[in-house]
């Protein structure tokens, strides 16, 4: 590959990721119109673009696989447009097989490994134009039910003046097709020579907008019922211009994941200088006249804010809709389950859900496992579906919601539930503590150890060398927290919750002994005091009284090696849920601040329980604590598993 | 200042245009436009010397601009590449019908296109094929 085309690989894959998406959302959308005189057009055409695009630019950088799949694919799809081809079951699976196919052989090139055998899906592909019968001269005619709204024309004059305001074709194209239907979009040339463009455009449209567009450069007016009645020859790539079809790419820009990196840590130095500047101010404060102070103050608190508001755009710009990460899955179930046996359909609720990029990056895989296993672990066989009076089809939900700070993804299915006696009875066969009347937190902690797995080679579909070990320390390392609940026979739900964004989060200060240190907000359900005198051991732990019941309490000191504090009064953080919850015990709480998170790289420095540093403005470093980790750790020091609440109580 | 219009819905192939073009003796302005409408649109409000159009693209189809400009006293003999992805060869007959200076497809050689706009501007200086 010549110097000249290594420089356009970044931009073809980062291509192609843009049309990867659009083909999986259309071909899941194509599915439903098989067997169709003519399937939706729209969907049709906008597949057939995004092959297309992938063709010419895999051409350009020699990628001769994703060349010749797309090629194939793209052929099918004209033949379909054009009304040469019909849409079929064994046509759909082979588009669905070749997407699969160009994703992985694009994968491959970019993580320089060898490109995987295409010829089954090339094959595939090639056999349904060969066989494929015309799918007739009867053209389909518009949906039944559509009336037909007021007709208007639309002539937009554009100008180096308008342009300058971002008025632009573009954005009328974009404005109309929010008003209703362009039916004809074309260029004309008026007397004087000069260029406008004519859109017969079906939709409403008051006084008042046509007002306001006429100080754009566009005249409306509203077609009488003659012309109406006179059919607008529409070219044949009107298709194209149907609302939706594409987004015009003149209002987006892409942005290297990097620089917003880099954006949100000068923003996190701002807010560390900030904290800085509020410390010396409140030490000169008492040398200034009252007046002064005031207004210094009022200054801090308006940088404060406004340093917020910054964050909170930069945030918003790295935010992505979580359906980026849902929309491989209804093709993973598919495949399962066809592999296994199986009828699974997927729901997918809150795709609008926003979540940061590099959180979509990471949480691709441990949703992925969760999937699959909610497949193969979760949904039944048929028969035994119908053994248990369940409907034959098995459910997946995957769903996303938000909820200030905290995003929350929940992987449910309505498959047989947990089975605990296999779990525990792998879990003493591979040494791991069991308490007795373990609950789902500890259920979900002994299949989260590295090395516990219960099934065999035979059924490796889910796991794939990636264990639930895994999706949870990805979620912690996030920052965020997994939970299970399962009922025997009616299914598992997971649910995850992570921060909405990293680098920049709230947390509770605490002192012990001598040492500060920083909790994530999000981790901490609740803050109590305790009395020391209080707390009491038992079973090689502590507990303290708590809601009527005991809590099991972990001495923060005793984690962090320094000094058992003689203090009177405690504070505990109350962290983990179920059986896991626990009490971290402090000192004394400081307050509650924006912190700035550093992680810590190093892994020679780098220990379980910590998750990184911050500076809390002046100059010191404090350790952020990773409270599952902690509560973990305190788990495996003890003699066995902590006590839980339940039974003591 | 030579002012080239590159119209193609694909941004990388743009830029693979974009720095083919550098190739060229001349100092090259370029414009860019991602639709057939927004090309239109670039010819209306500027002055273009040439421009580098691909076929498939939404809402025009780049024979229908192809169409557009000709059909305009302004624009008739205004040098214009198609630009477009092999594989389609009955639309190197319609792109040559409907007044294309030129037909190159994708993949393109650099140094093929950028002789290309050489030629079609009148330039005597050779373009730096040797690349």
């Amino acid at each position: 590959m010549t110097d000249f085309l290594e420089g356009f690989l970044d931009d073809y894959f980062a291509e192609c990721d843009e049309h990867l998406t659009t083909i999986r959302r259309g071909l899941l959308a194509l599915e439903g119109s098989v067997g169709r005189q003519r399937p939706d057009p729209v969907v049709t055409e906008e597949l057939f673009r995004a092959f297309h695009s992938i063709k010419g630019i895999a051409g350009m950088v020699e990628h001769r696989e994703s060349e010749q799949l797309s090629h194939e694919m793209e052929s099918y799809l004209r033949a379909i447009r054009e009304g040469d081809a019909r849409l079929t079951t064994p046509g759909i699976e082979a588009l669905i097989e070749g997407a699969r196919s160009l994703e992985h052989a694009i994968a491959a090139r970019r993580q320089g490994d060898t490109p995987p055998d295409t010829s089954r899906a090339v094959t595939l592909l090639r056999g349904l134009l060969s066989e494929s019968t015309p799918a007739g001269t009867v053209h389909d005619t518009a949906p039944a039910g559509a009336t037909p709204s007021a007709q208007w024309q639309c002539v937009f004059t554009p100008s180096p003046a308008l342009v300058s305001r971002g008025v632009t074709v573009d954005l009328i194209r974009t404005r109309l097709r929010e008003s209703g239907e362009i039916i004809n979009a074309s260029p004309i040339i008026a007397a004087d020579g000069s260029v406008a463009f004519r859109f017969i455009f079906a939709g409403a449209l008051d006084q008042a907008t046509v007002d306001a567009w006429a100080a754009d450069g566009m005249t409306c007016t509203a077609l009488q019922s003659d012309d109406t009645d006179k059919p607008i020859a529409p070219s044949p790539d009107l298709v194209q211009a149907a609302p939706g079809a594409t987004l015009s790419t003149g209002h987006y820009v892409r942005v290297d994941l990097a620089r917003l990196d880099e954006l949100m840590r000068m923003i996190g130095d701002l807010v560390i200088l900030r904290v800085r500047l509020t410390d010396s101010i409140t030490r000169v404060e008492p040398f200034v006249p009252p007046a002064d102070r005031r207004v210094i103050q009022e200054h801090l608190i308006a940088v404060e804010r406004q340093l917020r508001d910054l964050r909170e755009g930069v945030m918003r710009v790295r935010l992505v809709r979580v359906g980026e990460i849902f929309r491989r899955m209804p093709f993973v179930v598919r495949d399962l389950a066809r592999d296994t046996g199986r009828k699974v359909r997927v729901v997918l609720t809150g795709q609008d859900t926003e979540i940061d990029k590099f959180l979509v990056e990471r949480m691709m895989d441990p949703v992925l496992h969760l999937v699959r296993n909610a497949v193969s672990h979760g949904i039944e066989s048929l028969d035994e579906r119908i053994a248990a009076g369940k409907p034959p089809e098995g459910t997946i939900s995957l769903s996303a919601s938000a909820s200030g700070d905290i995003v929350t993804l929940e992987i449910a299915d309505d498959g047989c539930g947990v089975d605990t006696e296999r779990i525990l009875a792998r879990a003493a066969q591979v040494g791991l503590p069991v308490p007795p009347n373990p609950d789902e937190a500890v259920l979900l902690d002994l299949i989260s150890s590295p090395g516990f797995s219960t099934r065999d080679d035979s059924d490796r579909a889910s796991g794939r060398g990636f264990g639930m070990a895994i999706v949870r320390t990805t979620v912690q390392e996030l920052g965020g927290t997994i939970r299970m609940t399962s009922t025997p026979g009616q299914g598992t739900r997971f649910s995850i919750d992570l921060p909405l964004t990293l680098a920049i989060t709230d947390a509770l200060i605490a002192r012990v002994g001598t040492h500060t240190f920083a909790m994530p907000q999000t981790s901490v359900r609740e803050v109590i005091e305790v009395d020391a005198a209080a707390v009491r051991a038992i079973e090689g732990g502590e507990v303290t009284p708590y809601r009527g019941g005991a809590l099991p309490v972990v001495r923060l000191s005793r984690i962090l090696n320094v000094p058992v504090s003689a203090m009177d009064r405690l504070h505990a953080f109350i962290v983990g849920t179920g059986a896991a919850t626990t009490g971290l015990l402090v000192d004394r709480i400081l307050g509650q601040r924006e912190i700035v998170v550093r992680s810590i790289a190093d892994p020679l420095i780098r220990v379980d329980g910590v998750s990184g540093a911050t500076d809390l403005g002046d100059g010191r470093a404090v350790l952020i604590l990773d409270a599952a980790a902690i509560v973990r750790r305190a788990r495996v020091r003890g003699t066995g598993a902590l006590p839980a609440v339940k039974e003591i109580a | 200042m030579t002012r080239v219009l590159i119209v193609d819905d694909s941004p990388t192939i743009r830029r693979m245009v974009k720095v083919s073009l550098g190739l060229l003796p001349a100092p090259t302005d370029f414009i860019e436009a991602a639709s057939g409408l927004e090309a239109i649109e670039r010819l209306a409000i500027g002055p273009v010397d040439l421009i580098v159009l691909d076929l498939n693209m939404p809402d025009l189809h780049g024979l229908e601009v192809l169409g557009f400009v000709r059909s305009h006293e302004r624009y008739r003999s205004l040098p214009v590449i198609v630009l477009t992805t092999r594989g389609d060869d009955s639309s190197r007959q319609a792109a040559l019908q409907g007044g294309a200076s030129a037909y190159l497809t994708k993949p393109f050689t650099p140094a093929v296109l950028a002789a290309e706009v050489s030629r079609l501007l009148g330039s005597t200086a050779s373009p730096g094929a040797a690349k």
